[in-house]
């Protein structure tokens, strides 16, 4: 039924303007800081250079090119944690948000079915990543030639989708426990613990060889190796990314379908 | 079971873990007939209501609507019921109108003339914020939501909480013109005066069972009613002790408490030998009734 998949696309609108423009203003800054930076890139690399490795391997690369810089700065820092931020606490809320607001019953009293009203809550959340993901191609395209940071826009194209594939993850696991549970805070405390521990098994498995072998389980394994600013995409990062979300997807529906609903 | 029955619980039961919701309901609601639900708070209304929609599932015991599964052929079933739940929110950003607009279109479309008109006879403003409504005007729009699209079943849970005494006037006539037109209507209430109002018959929940079914002249002819009587003069509680309506007095000098069952007729004819100086009748509480129940042990067909 259309008419869900409207009423969940509107109540992201709010969302989606917000945080598409501080998605746009934080890859203008770092596009802006760029000339600084590289002047100063020496300095900082000998910076870089003495961090451990498990902390190099997160932030990537080399500070003194564009493609490095970016990959710091933009896609595994702050342009991250914003995409991941709205994808969490937009996942957890969907179903979640509702039941806890008593407006579930009522939506659910319509000929509309549950699984429906998962997917198309899950279709909306997905359609404002993709958004978020074109501004972060658009921002960097247009202000990273100001500013000398020239990265091919094949390279953008890929980092970005694999952003978005990353973010839509996350955004399907926190959807599949806040919509099991019904409670959003459970959600975000699940899913937002999941991201950071995904991301210190990552970063620490390149000094610790015992995590080595559990690493393929950290989505973010998935995301930044290769480095997609660098790199093409490989299929294979984008079915592994594609088979967690769906996979939260799936349990989302199921257990919803299976469970009583709060009053 | 009857294949023509709008509603049909056999031996419904629900429990939350281990904490009781209801056990054993068995009842029907036959076409066009106005279903009283009545009881305490807690007393399981909520959760009978719930699993009609398949918002919640039987833990055991079966419920049909419209002769079918709620679970199976949920869309079928909820296409057809009007609902009203005990305590709801709404999206309070939208405006009255983008609300019912909205829930017009979940269910597929709804004659826009019919939300008017009943935004219009509720006197609610559905052009305004919902966050800027009142209780009672929320209570409205959910009123709205489930009348609009002339559904063959009104289920309504408490539905004139926080409504004013004029606009409950106008819920029932809504109830009735449903009626008239042929739908179903199960009102859960702990309000006796509203159920006596508009229901053909009424059925009594307490701590999740059911303790009567009965037609709604039959419950209050049975309901037993409390006069104060004042006398102008200390009159032997004998007097009305004998009559047949009469379950028992209390004398304080010229002060009668009587408990009576059925018509207030005899008493008042005894009553009117004497001179009167003042008289009171209490409503029959809730709790009054079901004591009453209890004692004479069951159900009434």
């Amino acid at each position: 039924m259309k008419a869900v998949l409207v009423r969940s696309l509107r109540e992201l609108e709010r969302a989606a303007i917000g945080w598409s423009v501080a998605v746009a203003g934080v890859a203008l800054m770092y596009a802006a800081f760029y000339p600084s930076v590289r002047d100063s890139a020496a300095n900082l690399q000998t910076y870089f250079d003495n961090l451990p490795d498990s902390i190099k391997s997160v932030i990537g690369g080399n500070y003194a090119t564009p493609a490095g810089y970016l990959r710091s700065e933009l896609f595994s820092s702050l342009g991250l944690i914003l995409f991941l931020v709205f994808a969490i606490g937009a996942g957890s809320r969907a179903i979640a948000g509702e039941e806890e607001h008593r407006t579930l019953d009522l939506l659910l009293s319509t000929p509309v079915r549950r699984r429906t009203l998962v997917t198309d809550k899950a279709l909306a959340i997905t359609g404002v990543t993709l958004l978020l993901g074109t501004v972060v191609f658009v921002a960097t395209t247009i202000a990273g030639p100001l500013f000398d940071l020239t990265v091919p826009a094949s390279r953008l194209v890929g980092a970005s989708l694999m952003l978005v594939l990353l973010t839509i993850a996350f955004g399907a696991i926190a959807l599949a426990i806040g919509t099991a549970t019904g409670r959003r805070t459970v959600g975000n405390a699940v899913a937002g613990g999941i991201a950071v521990v995904a991301l210190i098994v990552n970063a620490l498995a390149v000094s610790v060889p015992a995590l080595a072998p559990v690493k393929p389980l950290s989505p973010f394994r998935w995301y930044l190796e290769p480095d997609p600013l660098v790199s093409p995409v490989r299929p294979v990062n984008v079915v592994v990314l594609l088979a967690i979300a769906l996979a939260a997807y799936a349990l989302a529906v199921v257990t919803f379908e299976r469970r009583d609903l709060s009053a | 079971m009857s294949d023509t029955s709008v509603v049909d619980a056999e031996l419904l039961t629900k429990y939350y873990g281990r904490t009781r919701g209801i056990e054993e309901l068995s009842f029907r609601l036959e076409p066009g007939e106005v279903f009283g639900f009545l009881g305490p708070n807690g007393a399981g209304k909520s959760t009978t209501i719930r699993t009609m929609l398949d918002l919640i599932r039987p833990t055991s015991g079966r419920i049909r609507v419209f002769g079918l599964d709620p679970r199976a052929d949920g869309p079928a079933v909820r296409a057809r019921i009007g609902y009203v739940p005990g305590e709801f929110g709404l999206y309070e950003r939208l405006t009255g109108r983008e609300y019912l607009d909205t829930y017009a279109s979940l269910r597929g479309g709804v004659d826009r003339g019919a939300i008017d008109e009943l935004t219009d006879r509720l006197q609610v403003d559905p052009e305004r914020r919902i966050r800027e409504l009142s209780r009672g005007n929320k209570q409205k729009i959910g009123l709205v939501q489930a009348f609009m699209h002339r559904p063959d079943l009104l289920v309504l849970d408490e539905p004139t909480s926080g409504l004013d005494p004029l606009v409950q006037q106008t819920f029932f006539r809504l109830i009735e013109e449903s009626r008239d037109r042929g739908a179903t209507v199960f009102l859960c209430s702990h309000v006796l005066p509203e159920v006596e109002r508009v229901c053909d018959r009424v059925a009594i929940i307490r701590a999740g069972r059911l303790v009567a079914v009965s037609d709604i002249g039959a419950l209050k002819a049975a309901a037993v009613r409390r006069i104060e009587l004042h006398l102008d003069r200390p009159v032997p509680p004998s007097a009305f002790s004998s009559l047949a309506s009469v379950v028992s007095v209390e004398g304080h000098g010229d002060v009668l408490l009587i408990t009576v069952r059925g018509p207030l007729d005899e008493v008042i004819k005894e009553a009117a030998r004497h001179t009167v100086v003042n008289l009171t009748s209490h409503e029959p509480s809730l709790e009054e009734i079901f004591l009453d129940i209890y004692r004479d042990g069951g159900s009434t067909a």
